[in-house]
């Protein structure tokens, strides 16, 4: 299976792209949202995957804050990424991922107490959420200002399809809800293990096997794809 | 410059523009914040004393005097006056909490001075086990314990289907722990405030 990124400057100490193309512009952002899944290929920030994920509404509010948090502090980080001494660098980067997770922190407490409540300490922990500073280490520092940004929401945007995926699996069989919408009758018994933190676990396993699966089949029906072209390629006298 | 002193400059401009960033946020969000928890205070107030159109909160000092607060920010010891359209003193709402089964369960609860009952109960904030304990928020069985609840005797938890008492609260069956931190949490907070209420009654029914 092929884990490798498709963007040449996520590898740490990778050469900083000066003018990047519209189409190194979009990997940067699709790449987050598929081929380097931050759940389901990276498997980082597994802390609150696990924990937020017991309903959609906790999920996405979780996805979003941390969406905001990795564009704002790769864009702080890419500003700056020429002035900082290598010596300095995770200490200037920990202070701008803290003091984005700061900003949203007051921001979604200012929009609903309700989902402040539901996300508990898991805001202020985005700060040590791995992802944030694996993209500002391996990417936000050496690349231009947009492409940062755009690394950081297509990241974000991948954790949040990721922890929405996981929260509609325990939210419908943990709780017969989606969004807080009853979707089966009254005669439904809710699985409440799924809103427990073994359910947690089954789920990213559920969702870690199908991932897998669907990723091995691709690449298999790619590979025998590109093997059908070949052969057709070979000229007639080579075969004779 | 020495590299030490450049990377001490950079860290310290870098800290500063973090700071300001964090003060703006923080000025910016403060009105709404403060917004949004006094709605969903007085919301959860009005769900509890239907018919309420006003409402004072009232702080208690360490002498049982009552003083006048003006928002819900203020913390301390406190209750809530709910009023009528015309005035007419409805009750008043108190907030208690308790360590349950997970962490600390949060409620408000309606006490009628007139009656001595507890008449309504709500929870606000708790981390109960999904599909056991978090019932203390919604089973319609065991919030009808709280439509009557006597309050002029200590309130006691008893086992789901023994409650024989006006001031005994009919657990819910596999959540026996949740439901006796709601019956310790009425117990204690009912006398501690109960008295003060009904001592300063003829102000609070002014409104004074």
């Amino acid at each position: 299976m092929n884990h490798e990124p498709t963007v040449p400057s996520c590898h740490p100490g990778g050469a900083a792209v000066s003018n990047p193309s519209p189409t190194e512009t979009m990997v940067a952002f699709t790449t987050g949202l598929w081929k380097q899944n931050p759940v389901f290929v990276m498997v980082l920030g597994m802390c609150p995957t696990l924990a937020i994920t017991n309903s959609v509404r906790n999920a996405i509010a979780m996805g979003l804050a941390t969406t905001f948090v990795m564009a704002s502090a790769n864009a702080f980080i890419s500003m700056v990424r020429k002035m900082v001494p290598k010596q300095v660098r995770i200490a200037t980067y920990i202070l701008m991922i803290a003091t984005s997770v700061t900003i949203v922190d007051y921001l979604v407490k200012a929009i609903s107490i309700p989902v402040y409540k539901a996300l508990g300490p898991f805001i202020p922990l985005i700060v040590s959420n791995c992802l944030t500073l694996e993209r500002a280490e391996s990417y936000a520092g050496k690349n231009p200002i947009g492409k940062s940004i755009l690394d950081g929401l297509g990241m974000g945007f991948g954790f949040t399809f990721a922890l929405t995926c996981l929260g509609t699996v325990r939210e419908v069989l943990g709780a017969g809800t989606f969004l807080g919408f009853p979707l089966f009758g009254k005669n439904f018994e809710p699985w409440v293990l799924f809103l427990l933190p073994p359910g947690g676990f089954i789920s990213l396993a559920m969702w870690l096997l199908t991932f897998t699966f669907w990723r091995e089949w691709s690449e298999k029906r790619k590979a025998a794809r590109t093997a059908a072209e070949a052969a057709e390629e070979i000229p007639v006298e080579v075969i004779l | 410059m020495s590299q030490g002193t450049q990377m001490m400059r950079l860290l310290g401009i870098v800290s500063l523009l973090c700071g300001l960033l964090i003060v703006g946020t923080q000025r910016g969000t403060l009105a709404r914040i403060r917004h949004n928890q006094e709605t969903i205070m007085r919301e959860s107030v009005a769900r509890l004393l239907p018919g309420i159109e006003k409402q004072i909160i009232y702080g208690i000092q360490p002498s049982d005097e009552l003083t006048i607060l003006p928002n819900v920010e203020a913390s301390g010891p406190r209750f809530f006056a709910g009023y009528d359209a015309s005035g007419r003193f409805l009750g008043v709402v108190v907030e208690a909490s308790e360590r349950g089964y997970a962490d600390v369960i949060s409620a408000m609860y309606s006490y009628s001075p007139e009656t001595q009952t507890i008449t309504g109960f709500q929870v606000i904030d708790m981390k109960e086990t999904p599909g056991l304990g978090n019932k203390i928020s919604s089973d319609p069985g065991f919030l009808e314990n709280f439509k009557q609840l006597d309050a002029t005797h200590p309130i006691t938890t008893v086992t789901h289907g023994a409650k024989k008492n006006p001031w005994e609260i009919d657990a819910i069956s596999g959540a026996t722990i949740s439901s006796r931190a709601v019956g310790r949490m009425l117990q204690k907070s009912v006398a501690a405030v109960a008295p003060v209420v009904q001592r300063n009654l003829g102000r609070i029914e002014r409104g004074q």
